[in-house]
């Protein structure tokens, strides 16, 4: 039915990275598009991985220290 | 009608000093998004900073060795991935080869077990992870895995430029990228099933 030779969850899962990098050919998307389509339990993993890259993404960005971009600031040639 | 040869050096020295200030404001501009990478290549804040001022004042330098047109923030990240090398805060060595059996779907299995709801939304699951956890749980990851991790994910660098600045192929950052967020996932998982999720 999906195209697929194994486990359709199992190649579905070995296609999450991948698919969301939209680092897939035509093919391989559409088959993870139709399994997605119908597997409510790959569907909520796949929602959960986006939500995890946004997450980690939020959670471990530090802005720089005020004071560092005046240090980097004075690191400038001095003009003549 | 022509310059006379003073003249054609003054004009050259003036559109040098005009090109370096240029560069150097453009490289200024982008320091926030330099530190944001910086920062998660690295263990502390302060060697981060002191990485960047090494990185600002060598970019300052060699500004000339930047081919205008082309990725400065990719260029400025080089210099900083080299420096971190050089100075033997990072040692280069063979990646972390350990098997790893876990999946992609790994750390939803986990949490979702852990969470007391019966077939929760993801947002209940992604919940049971908190900031402490994945501060601590991306630094857990080795190095090699981590800097891809940190380009690509956090500094949206494509894998093309990320191969630059780490100096390595392309088919080697996609593969410890692949295997890096695996990595993560199960720190992360290690992490909020031990603190029950619930820190912070």
């Amino acid at each position: 039915m999906s195209g697929f030779a194994v486990d359709p969850c199992d190649k579905c899962e070995e296609l999450l990275q991948p698919f969301l990098d939209r680092d897939l050919d035509e093919e391989e998307r559409a088959t993870a598009e139709e399994h997605l389509s119908l597997c409510a339990y790959c569907r909520k993993r796949y929602r959960f991985e986006e939500e995890l890259r946004r997450f980690v993404r939020q959670a471990v960005t530090e802005e720089m220290p005020p004071d560092l971009k005046t240090k980097l600031a004075e690191l400038r040639t001095p003009l003549v | 009608m022509g310059e006379t040869a003073p003249e054609t050096e003054a004009r050259r020295l003036a559109e040098d000093a005009r090109d370096r200030v240029r560069f150097e404001e453009e490289a200024l501009e982008l320091a926030d998004q330099v530190y944001r990478v910086a920062r998660r290549m690295v263990s502390s804040r302060e060697e981060a900073e002191d990485l960047m001022q090494e990185t600002y004042a060598r970019a300052f330098r060699s500004w000339k060795s930047f081919q205008p047109g082309t990725n400065l923030r990719a260029w400025l990240l080089r210099i900083l991935t080299n420096l971190n090398i050089d100075r033997g805060r990072r040692v280069q060595r063979a990646p972390d080869m350990q098997p790893l059996e876990e999946g992609d779907y790994f750390l939803y299995n986990k949490l979702e077990e852990s969470t007391q709801a019966p077939n929760p939304d993801e947002e209940r699951v992604i919940e049971r992870l908190s900031q402490d956890d994945a501060v601590v749980a991306l630094s857990a990851v080795p190095h090699d895995f981590r800097d891809v991790i940190v380009l690509v994910d956090l500094g949206d660098f494509s894998y093309n430029d990320a191969a630059q600045i780490l100096d390595i192929p392309v088919g080697t950052v996609m593969s410890r990228l692949h295997r890096g967020r695996r990595i993560l996932k199960r720190e992360l998982a290690e992490r909020a099933l031990v603190d029950g999720g619930d820190s912070e």
